[in-house]
C-alpha cells in the first residue's frame, strides 16, 4: 500500500537526518506541551474548586468588616442575632490570631481560632478523635488542633495529644479534639489544618487581637450577592454606628475563579499557539530543506511512476508523522508539568483525555498546515531538472 | 508499439529559443533492441526523456501501443510511465536508503500492490539479473555494475512495453558496461523484451540490433547490423 510505504519512507528519511529532526522537534514539543499543560491544568484546578463547593455547599457567604475603619465594631451578640432573621439559617463568627510554638529548631506557626460550635457545622469539619468545641466551652480554656499541629506536636513527643496541655502565649490550654484533614481556600478559611481552635469567647479574652471581624452564614436559597450585601449592611448600620460590611458568596467566588481560568487558559493557550506557529515554522523549514537534498529521489519517484499527489502525499506524510512524534513527547511533557503543579499545590492530579485527544489533532493539523506548502514544491519540480540536479 | 511523428522540441534561453529536436520522426517495433547514437548535444537526450513521457514536445505526435499520448493530465501520464516503461540511467538512480530488494519494488508501490507481492516480484527479477544474493543489501555496499544491476532489475519488474536505458555503461568500466550490455541482449533475446540504449559509443551501438543516429537535432542515418557475440 502507498499509504504504508510512504510512513515507512518518512520514518526513514527522519531518523537519517537525526539532528535536523530532534531540532523541528523542539518548537512542536514546546507548543503541544504547553497546550496539554494548560488544558490539564485547567481541568485540576476546576476539579479543586467543585470539590470545594461540593463539600460546603453553594449557600455560604462570608462577611467582613471593612478594613480602616476605627471605632465601630461587629458586636458578638449582634452577629449571633443574625440567626433566624431574614434568610440567615446559620452563623458562625470566627476571630483569628496567629502565633509561634515551640522553640530554637522545632518550632511552628500555628493559626489560634475562636469559633462557636456551628463554625464545625459550617465548614464540615469532621472530629478524627475526641469532641468538637461547643458553645458549652465558652470562656474555658479547652481546644482542638488541626492534623497539621497534630502532626507536629507527635514529632515533639507527645504520641496522643488529647488530654495535653499546650501553652500559647500567657494560657495554657488543654487538648480535647483533633480534627480531620480539610482543604483549605474557596469560602473556608485558611489555617484550619494548622491550627489550634478554641472558643471565640475564650479567644476575646485570651488572643492578641481581640476583634471579631469576620463571620460566615448560611442562607436558605441562592441570593444575588448585592442583595445579600444589601442586607447585612443594613442591619449593621443600625446596630453598629454606620459600620461598612463586604459580602463574599459563593457565588461570587465561582464566578471570579471562572474568570480567573479563561484568563490563565487565554495566556497559556497564546503561549501554545505561538510556540506551535514557530515550532510549524521550523518544520516548514525542515521540509524545504528535505525537498531540496532529495530532489533526485522525486526526479526518480516522477521517472517510475510516482504522480504529483503521489510525492506530495509523501512529503505531508512525512512531516505530519514529524509533527506527531513531537505532540507525543508534547503530550507527556504537559502531563508531566500538570503533575508537577499537581503535586506543588496537593491537589487531586487528573489526566483529561480531551487533552491528549487535542494534542493528535492539533499535531497534525499543524504537519499538514506547515507540510503543504513544501510538499506543494515537492510535487511541482520538473523531474528532468530534479534527476540531473 | 511506439510511433513518433514530425516532433520538434524548443527550449527558451533567456530571450532565444533553441530548437533540440528538429521534426524526428521514428518506429519502434516489439522486441527490438534499439540503439540511438549521438554526440552530446546531438539531442538524443531530449529525445529519451520525450519517449519516457517526461518531457512534453513542442509540436508533433508520440502514440504508444497505438495510443495517442495526450500531456494535460499528470494522473494519466504517471500511470503510462509507471506501466509501459522502465528506465535505466546512467548514474544508476538507485534510492540510498533502500535495500536493493525495496529498491526494485518502487514501480510497483506506486501501484498500490500489497507489500508481500512486491517483495515476491521483486525477487524474482533480482534472480533474473543475478542479483538475489544482494537483495538485502543497500546501493553503497554494491559496485557500479551490481548496482546497475538492480537498476535493471527495476526497469524490468513492472513489466512495461519498452525498457530505456540512458547510457547504462556510462559510469562502468568496459568489462562491466559490457556485462550489462550482455544482459540487455539475454533479455531482449530471451524474453522479447523492448529495449532502446541511449549511447554515444559506436562499440556499445554495434551490439544493438539497429541504430539511430542523431546529429543536432535530427535522424541522419538509420542501420540495421549483425550482432556479433
Amino acid at each position: 500500500m502507498i499509504l504504508k510505504a510512504n510512513i515507512t519512507e518518512a520514518l526513514r528519511s527522519l531518523v537519517s537526518a537525526k539532528q535536523r529532526t530532534i531540532l523541528a522537534l523542539i518548537g512542536i514539543v514546546i507548543g503541544i506541551g504547553s497546550v496539554i499543560g494548560m488544558v490539564s491544568i485547567g481541568s485540576i484546578v476546576q476539579n479543586e474548586a467543585l470539590k470545594q463547593f461540593k463539600d460546603m455547599g453553594v449557600d455560604i457567604a462570608t462577611v467582613r468588616k471593612d478594613s480602616g475603619e476605627k471605632g465601630s465594631e461587629m458586636a458578638l451578640k449582634d452577629i449571633l442575632g443574625l440567626k433566624g432573621r431574614g434568610d440567615v439559617t446559620e452563623v458562625a463568627p470566627y476571630l483569628t490570631s496567629g502565633t509561634e510554638y515551640g522553640s530554637g529548631s522545632k518550632k511552628m506557626f500555628m493559626e489560634q481560632m475562636g469559633v462557636t460550635e456551628s463554625f464545625f457545622d459550617l465548614n464540615k469539619i469532621v472530629m478524627k478523635r475526641g469532641r468538637r468545641i461547643t458553645d458549652l466551652d465558652a470562656y474555658r480554656y479547652f481546644c482542638v488542633i488541626g492534623t497539621e499541629t497534630e502532626q507536629f506536636l507527635n514529632s515533639a513527643g507527645t504520641p496522643d495529644p488529647i488530654g495535653s496541655r499546650i501553652a500559647l502565649g500567657d494560657r495554657i490550654y488543654t487538648i480535647v479534639g483533633v480534627m480531620g484533614a480539610v482543604s483549605e481556600g474557596g469560602m473556608r478559611p485558611y489555617g484550619i489544618n494548622r491550627s489550634v481552635i478554641t472558643h471565640i469567647t475564650t479567644g476575646t479574652r485570651s488572643f492578641q487581637s481581640k476583634e471579631i471581624n469576620t463571620f460566615m452564614v448560611r442562607l436558605a436559597g441562592l441570593k444575588a450577592a448585592p442583595e445579600v450585601k444589601a442586607e447585612f449592611q443594613d442591619y449593621f448600620e443600625k446596630k453598629s454606628n454606620g459600620l461598612r460590611v463586604s459580602v463574599n458568596t459563593a457565588e461570587e467566588l465561582i464566578a471570579s475563579m471562572k474568570k480567573q481560568m479563561q484568563l490563565f487558559s487565554l495566556l497559556l493557550g497564546a503561549i501554545g499557539s505561538i510556540a506551535l506557529i514557530v515550532g510549524g515554522i521550523g518544520v516548514m523549514n525542515v521540509m524545504l530543506i528535505s525537498v531540496t537534498e532529495r530532489r533526485k529521489e522525486i526526479g526518480l519517484r516522477r521517472a517510475l511512476g510516482a504522480q504529483q499527489m503521489d510525492i506530495q502525499a509523501q512529503f505531508i506524510i512525512e512531516s505530519v508523522t514529524l509533527c506527531l512524534a513531537g505532540g507525543i513527547i508534547g503530550i507527556f511533557l504537559g502531563i508531566g508539568v500538570s503533575l508537577v503543579f499537581a503535586k506543588l499545590s496537593k491537589w487531586e492530579f487528573l489526566v483529561s483525555y480531551g487533552s491528549i485527544a487535542l494534542g493528535f489533532g492539533v499535531a497534525t493539523a499543524v504537519g499538514i498546515f506547515f507540510g503543504y506548502y513544501p510538499a506543494r514544491q515537492a510535487a511541482r519540480l520538473d523531474p528532468i531538472k530534479a534527476l540531473r540536479s | 508499439m511506439l510511433k513518433i511523428i514530425d516532433v520538434h522540441k524548443n527550449y527558451a534561453v533567456g530571450p532565444t529559443e533553441v530548437k533540440v529536436l528538429k521534426g524526428i520522426s521514428m518506429e519502434v517495433g516489439k522486441g527490438e533492441l534499439l540503439a540511438v547514437i549521438g554526440a552530446s548535444g546531438s539531442g538524443k537526450s531530449t529525445l529519451m526523456h520525450m519517449i519516457g513521457l517526461l518531457e512534453q514536445p513542442t509540436s508533433g505526435d508520440y502514440f504508444i501501443e497505438g495510443e495517442k499520448i495526450s500531456y494535460d493530465n499528470d494522473r494519466v501520464l504517471s500511470t503510462i510511465r509507471n506501466r509501459k516503461i522502465g528506465f535505466v540511467f546512467q548514474q544508476y538512480h538507485l534510492l540510498p536508503r533502500l535495500t536493493a530488494l525495496d529498491n526494485v519494488g518502487v514501480p510497483l508501490v506506486y501501484r498500490g500492490m500489497r507489500e508481500p507481492e512486491i517483495k515476491e516480484k521483486s525477487m524474482v527479477f533480482l534472480k533474473k539479473v543475478e542479483m538475489e544474493d544482494r537483495a538485502r543489501h543497500r546501493p553503497n555496499e554494491m559496485s557500479g555494475g551490481q548496482q546497475q544491476r538492480v537498476a535493471v532489475a527495476r526497469a524490468l519488474v513492472g513489466n512495461p512495453s519498452i525498457v530505456l536505458a540512458d547510457e547504462p555503461t556510462g559510469a562502468l568500466d568496459t568489462r562491466t558496461g559490457q556485462e550489462i550490455m550482455n544482459l540487455f541482449r539475454k533479455l531482449n533475446e530471451e524474453e522479447g523484451i523492448t529495449i532502446i540504449v541511449i549511447t554515444h559509443d559506436h562499440k556499445i551501438a554495434a551490439q544493438c540490433k539497429r541504430q539511430v543516429e542523431m546529429v543536432d537535432g535530427v535522424i541522419v542515418q538509420s542501420s540495421e547490423s549483425r550482432v556479433q557475440s
